[in-house]
Order: structure tokens, then sequence, then C-alpha cells
């Protein structure tokens, strides 16, 4: 028994108020639970920010394209950690895919997860790099990546037209499969919550649509803001088009997420069933700083604002940089608030609906804030390891930058 | 044919993949596991099995007739001996073991028999209660009530 | 040709529409005949159910004590399988729940006694739901409904996600600090299978709980479900508990 996490329950006892059930006093889904979502999120959000330009044409956003992909992958990588971290007992977390639970949406995450990762994202990443990998393993001088190469390749070197024409071919395929896949990730996420019929604050049928759009809010956000900075490293110059276009796809996928909470938020609201008593006072207590500040004011209006003004007013580059910028960040902050408020607002209140419990976050436990950063900066550094590996910049720019 | 290799050989290594996953299923997944429904049916006997702590009524009767036929005739008669007494089965196995039936001394019998007996608004008003601090403050329950044969 | 199979498509769409829209009209009543669903203690034999009749507790807490012991629930006061919550209606509508320790430290008496209207205990412990909402989201199957309808937790496979605890909407699942899965009440189930009654059932003085086989005609248990005027909470949740209340007031939840 961990004697200084109960400890932390029994203070944790003193600060209840209202009445709550015995067992609800401890907060099941810690910080990592908040993570979770959010980096998810921010793979469907990548991705789909890629299918703009490989489905939807918009080849304005080429310069992104391959970044994108490779974010999304470096995030997915690191997604289903602070679930397993989590776990009561992580070495049983194989379980989930040696006898899954056909009811359970946990459980079909799993295989949804895993068809996104090995079918979808590493297929076309590895397709679409595959000419440039066999080209690197034979001219790569640093024996260790040019075996890693090597591995790549596969054995084949055949970069002939037709096998190149081929693979583009599967590409925009998989694609076009993986947009869905992207969506249903993301969705399915939102269903773990949103088909919680016992918590009312999670369980609406827009969950999914909600999380949905606002990944993509955080997906486009994130790519746009790891470009941004790998232009400033790379000493090279943002490509100006691409950004005005990423702000504008920013902006809509803020829009409508905001648009689909606010739906949400009156419906319940107006239809003020047993439980609006305890969700009113939770939202204008506990969570007032977390989701009208952070996530409403601060995290969807403010960006609101500023990406609308750069659609109506000529601005120069120096400032429209400066407002894609600064929106981003806003967006991504507003985007953890949101999932904070979800999975951390989602359990402050008793299913008693007669009170509340509070919320000690650690910081050097399995579960406490310290462990939550370094997986939250986990992604960043692989995906350092995989510019490394696969520059995605395209030939001239490389030329340029060396 | 020489322009998909790439893409059969990653095929072989999903189906090699896919392979691999259902050997390591076979083995890993518990036998009992779907017997009954979806879950391990062995669970089930395990729990069946752990160990007990309460007697049960008629464990007591054997050693305490006396006890428990003045119980019998009493308005206690539907109360269980360990619902006062404790749990039980330890004593019940090795009467000399270390577990004691529980027994109120004098000065803790107020409250022992108050437990269920002292009034409270929220008790059901036909459960016979009377306020501690009124009613023969000073003498313990046992000098007018026995609790086998209360009255 | 092409056009032929659309005729044809358009007419066997319309078609079944046509079945469909009828069959609508015809029977609206009968429709009313499948929400009969057979219980399922009418198959299986023993099939366990359990009975609280709130107007006989007395807020004792054996039942809370008595559990404790029998199944090593941990003693703190945030880990309870069963535990028992005092309601105090007062006349300006206002509602006071307690339950200090689940009920084991006793209840101190209300503040102003005058404004109270009724106040009464009511045990609550895990539902054993026909329908249990823990169950259908166990990613592994390591919360399950056994045979004779007890829902368990298999210590040996519980991943410890807590899912469950989530699902569950009467709060009656915690995650157990050492064993780190979820736990929750067993019905007694090392107990009922010997015949015993379970723990609580076996203390409680005044027969306030009350649990017995379902699929026997002639138990106390199937007159108390036959006979009595029952309730059982949040039945919007469709989760169909088993276990069911007599004389519980509207402000239980």
């Amino acid at each position: 028994m961990d004697l200084a996490y109960i400890e932390t329950l029994r203070e944790a006892l003193h600060k209840v108020s209202g009445y709550i059930y015995p067992n609800d006093l401890e907060l099941q889904w810690s910080v990592l639970i908040v993570l979770y979502p959010y980096i998810t999120g921010l793979v469907a959000g990548a991705f789909v920010l890629a299918s703009l330009e490989r489905v939807f044409d918009v080849k304005v956003l080429k310069p992104t394209y391959r970044l994108s992909l490779l974010v999304a992958l470096a995030f997915l990588l690191v997604a289903p950690l602070p679930l397993n971290v989590h776990l009561g007992h992580p070495e049983r977390g194989i379980e989930i895919f040696l006898t899954p639970h056909t009811s359970s949406a946990m459980a079909m995450f799993g295989f949804v997860y895993l068809w996104y990762l090995m079918v979808v994202l590493l297929m076309e990443v590895w397709l679409d790099y595959r000419r440039e990998i066999v080209e690197w393993s034979r001219s790569e001088t640093f024996w260790p990546k040019r075996v890693f190469y090597k591995v790549l390749t596969l054995g084949v070197d055949n970069i002939s037209p037709r096998s190149l024409e081929i693979d583009d071919k599967l590409g925009r395929i998989l694609t076009v499969v993986g947009l869905p896949s992207a969506l249903l990730l993301h969705g399915y996420v939102g269903f773990i919550f949103g088909s919680i019929k016992a918590n009312p604050w999670w369980s609406t049928p827009l969950m999914p649509v909600i999380f949905i759009f606002s990944a993509m809010a955080s997906g486009i956000a994130g790519v746009m803001l790891i470009y941004m900075f790998m232009c400033w490293v790379r000493k090279v110059r943002i490509d100006m088009p691409c950004l005005d276009t990423i702000g504008k796809f920013l902006l809509t996928a803020i829009i409508v997420a905001f648009s689909l909470e606010m739906l949400e938020m009156l419906q319940t609201v107006y239809e003020a069933e047993e439980h609006f008593d305890i969700i009113s006072l939770l939202v204008e207590g506990k969570l007032f700083v977390s989701m009208i500040l952070v996530q409403i004011v601060m995290g969807s209006l403010t960006p609101i604002a500023l990406l609308g003004v750069l659609q109506l007013a000529e601005l120069r580059e120096k400032t429209r940089k400066f407002i894609c910028a600064l929106s981003g960040v806003l967006a991504l902050i507003g985007i953890l608030a949101m999932r904070w408020n979800v999975v951390i607002g989602g359990q402050f209140f008793s299913k008693s609906l007669r009170g509340f419990t509070t919320y000690k976050m650690e910081f050097a436990g399995r579960e406490g804030l310290l462990s939550a950063i370094i997986l939250g900066l986990l992604p960043l550094a692989i995906l350092a390891v995989l510019l490394y590996l696969l520059p995605p910049w395209p030939k001239e720019d490389q030329a340029k930058a060396s | 044919m020489k322009d998909i290799q790439h893409l059969l050989r990653v095929a072989v290594i999903f189906a090699a993949a896919f392979a691999g996953f259902l050997v390591v299923r076979t083995l890993l997944v518990p036998k009992s596991f779907g017997k009954a429904g979806h879950y391990r049916a062995d669970a089930v006997d395990e729990f069946a099995q752990l160990p007990r702590r309460y007697a049960g009524e008629h464990a007591c009767g054997k050693c305490h007739a006396q006890q428990a036929s003045d119980k019998a005739k009493s308005s206690h008669r539907s109360i269980s001996c360990e619902s006062c007494h404790g749990a039980l089965l330890a004593h019940v196995e090795n009467p000399k073991s270390d577990t004691r039936p529980r027994r109120p001394k004098e000065a803790e019998m107020r409250a022992f028999c108050g437990h269920c007996h002292a009034r409270s608004l929220s008790k059901p008003g036909r459960f016979p209660q009377i306020k501690l601090s009124e009613h023969n403050p000073d003498a313990p329950c046992n000098m007018c009530h026995q609790p086998h044969q209360p009255k | 040709m092409k056009n032929f199979s659309r005729k044809q498509f358009l007419k066997t769409a319309a078609g079944a529409a046509l079945v469909m829209a009828a069959r609508a009209f015809s029977t609206p009543l009968s429709a009313a005949e499948k929400f009969f669903r057979e219980p399922p203690w009418k198959r299986k034999k023993p099939y366990w159910g359990y009975a609280v009749d709130v107007t006989k507790c007395i807020g004792c807490a054996r039942c809370v004590d008595a559990c404790k012991t029998e199944n090593d629930v941990p003693r703190e006061a945030f880990y309870f399988r069963t535990w028992v919550e005092r309601y105090i209606l007062r006349r300006s509508g206002e509602v006071n729940v307690d339950s200090p320790n689940g009920g084991l430290d006793g209840y101190l008496p209300p503040s102003d006694p005058g404004t109270v209207t009724k106040s009464f205990f009511v045990p609550k412990m895990c539902n054993h739901c026909e329908n249990p909402p823990c169950v259908q989201v166990c990613p592994v199957g390591a919360t399950f409904k056994t045979e004779d309808g007890v829902i368990l937790v298999d210590r040996k496979y519980c991943i410890g996600c807590r899912y469950c605890i989530q699902a569950c909407p009467y709060g009656s699942r915690f995650f157990h600090p050492v064993l780190h899965v979820a736990d929750k009440c067993t019905l007694c189930y090392h107990r009922i299978k010997k015949g015993l009654k379970t723990a609580c059932v076996e203390v409680c003085p005044t027969g306030a709980r009350m649990f017995g086989d379902l699929s026997d005609p002639k138990s106390a248990i199937s007159k108390f479900y036959e006979t009595e005027t029952l309730q059982v909470l949040k039945a919007n949740m469709g989760a169909e508990p088993k276990l069911v209340y007599k004389g519980l007031d509207k402000e239980v939840r």
C-alpha cells in the first residue's frame, strides 16, 4: 500500500464539499489520462493536415505535408504510453489484444490504434520516403545510418518509375483510408468518455464530434508551430502562402470545435436535467479558471478573433507570422485545458450529484506532473530523431540550408 | 511483378506479425477463459474458495445451547449471534483460539446497546429506542434487560 | 441494361419501403409486447437477488463493519463495498446526506431538529445489475456476470484501467490500494456458494437487508419481489439492478 498516497486521500476527506459516495473520493483518472486524448488529438489533427494536401489537393500545403506525417507518427508512438503507465497492472496491458471485450470502447480502441499505426501511418510514411530511402542507403557515408536505411528498403532497391508510380497510387489510397481512420481513432477517444452514461458531464453523443474537431485544431496548430520553429532553426524563409492557408484551416477548426462545445453547453442548460445543479456549480466553481477563462476566452475566442483579423485585414508578413504563432500557442493551451476539463472535471463531482471531491496532483509519482511532462515532451524528442533520419524538407530547401 | 516486390515483402512481414500474434495469443490466454462467457471461468471458483470470518447463525447453538434457546424465544430472536459478538469462525473452529466473542464490559454496556437502541429521529419510529441520558443514566443495561431475553 | 438495373433497384427499394411502412402502421400496439423480457431467474437456478427495506434500517452500520471484516476491505474511509447513508429532509426543501466513514463512525444528531421533516437511512452497495454498465466497458473481460447473476472482478486478470469504476452509476466500486485492481461487493460469493448468508445480511439486526434465490418461487426474496412495492436506484440508467428497495424516498440517489 502506498502510504503517502493514502495520506493524501485522508487529507482530501477534509476538503470534500457536499455529500459524495465514499468511493468517489479518489479521483480515478489522473493527469496522464488528460494527456492521452491530447496526444491522440495531435495525431489526428496532424494527419488531417497531411490529407488536405494529398487527398484534397491543397497544393500550397506541400511544405508541411511530410512534416505533418512525421509529427503524427511521433505522437502516435507515444499515445498509448500514458495509458499503460496509468494501469494498476501495466504488465497485464497486453490482455487488451489477447481477449478484447467486444462491447468495450477501450478494447476496440486498441485495434483502431494498431490499424492506424501499422497499416496507415507507417505504410504511408514508408511509401512516401521509399525513393529517398533507397537513394540514402546508397549515398549515406555514416555507416549506422546507412544500415538503418538498408533495413528500411527491405532489401529491395528497385525505384523504377513504374514502382514509384505504384507507391504513389497506393499512398493516395492509404491517405483516403487514413482520413476516416484518423477521425475514427480520435472519435473513439471521445466515445470512451461520451459512452459513460453514469457520468452526465461525459455522456453526450456530441463528445466524439467535439473531440474530432478540437483534435484537428490542436494538430494543425501543433504542425504549424513546429514548421515555424524548424524554419527558424534551419534559417529558411517561412512559406507565407502555406502559413496563411494553415491559419485559415486552424481558424475553421477552432470555430467548429468551439461552436459544438457551446451547443453542447446550451443543450445541457436548456434541458436542465437532474444533474444540472451540480454541473453549473462545477463550471462556476472548480472549472471557472480552466474552462471559462483558459478554454473558452483564451483558447477559443482569442484565437478566433486574432485569426479572423488575419483574414480581414492586409497585414505585414511579420505581423501575420506573429498572429499565427500566438493563435497556435493559445489554441494548444486551450485544447489542453479542454481535455483537463473533460477528464478531471468529470470526476470532480460524485455520482451522488450532491458533492465534490478534490484532486491534488502529485509531482514526482508515477502519475504525477513530472511523468506527464516527460510523456508530453517525449513525442518531440522522437520527432527530432525522425527529422534527423527522414528529413522531410524538399530538395531545393535542403540545398539552401546546407 | 518486379515492381511490387517491396510491397510483397511488406505483406510477408504483416502476415508473419499476425501469425506471431496468434501464437502468442494461444500461449498467453488462460485455459478457462471463455468457457462460461467472456471471462476466466476459474475466477468464479477462486472466489468461492476465499476464506470466511463469520461462522453463521447455526454454528453457535451446538455449544451455547442455553443462550441459543433463550434468544430464540425473545424479541432478539431474529438477530444473529455474531451481530453482537463479532466474527467468530476462528472461535468455532478452535474454541481455544485467541478469538473471543465480543462481550461489552459493564462500563461500555450503555454505548454498546445504545448503538442500536439510542434514540435518533432517523430511525424508524416503531423501533424500540431510549434517550440514553434520561433512561436510568447510571445503570448498566443488563441490570434490567438480559440481552438474550430482553424485556 | 444499365437502365434496367436501375429500374429494378428502384422497384426493390420502393417495395421494401412499402413493406416497412405497412408494418409500422399495422402493428403499433403489438410492438409494446416486445418490451416484456422474461427475467433470467426463470431460466437459471440459482439466481441471486438482494433487497433492502429502508423502513427497517436503523443505521447501526453492523453490515459495513461485517463486510470489511469478512472481505478484508481496507479500513479507510474511502474504500467500501457497502455503506449506509443518512438522509435528512428539512421543511425548507434542503436535503442533507452524510455517511461518516460509511456509517461506522456513527451519525451526529442533526442540527436544528425542529426543521427536520423526515430522516432515514439507506444502505448502499453493488446493485448486481442484470445489464451491468461496468461489465460492458471492461476491455479485457476481467469483470463479468456469473451464471447465477453475481458481478465479480477477476483479481488475477484485471489490468487496473478503472474504466468500470467510472462506468458504475452507483459508486460501488473502488480501486484496491494493495491489489491494484478494481474491487467491489462479491455478494459474499464464498459464503452463498456454501449455503450461508452474506456477511451483511447475517449481522443485520432488523432484517432490513435480505438476499436469496430468485429462481425459487418459495424463497423469502421471491415473495418480497412479488408482494412489495419496490424501487431501484437510477432506473433511467437501464442497468436493471437486482438490488431493490422498499420505501425509498424520491430524494435518494
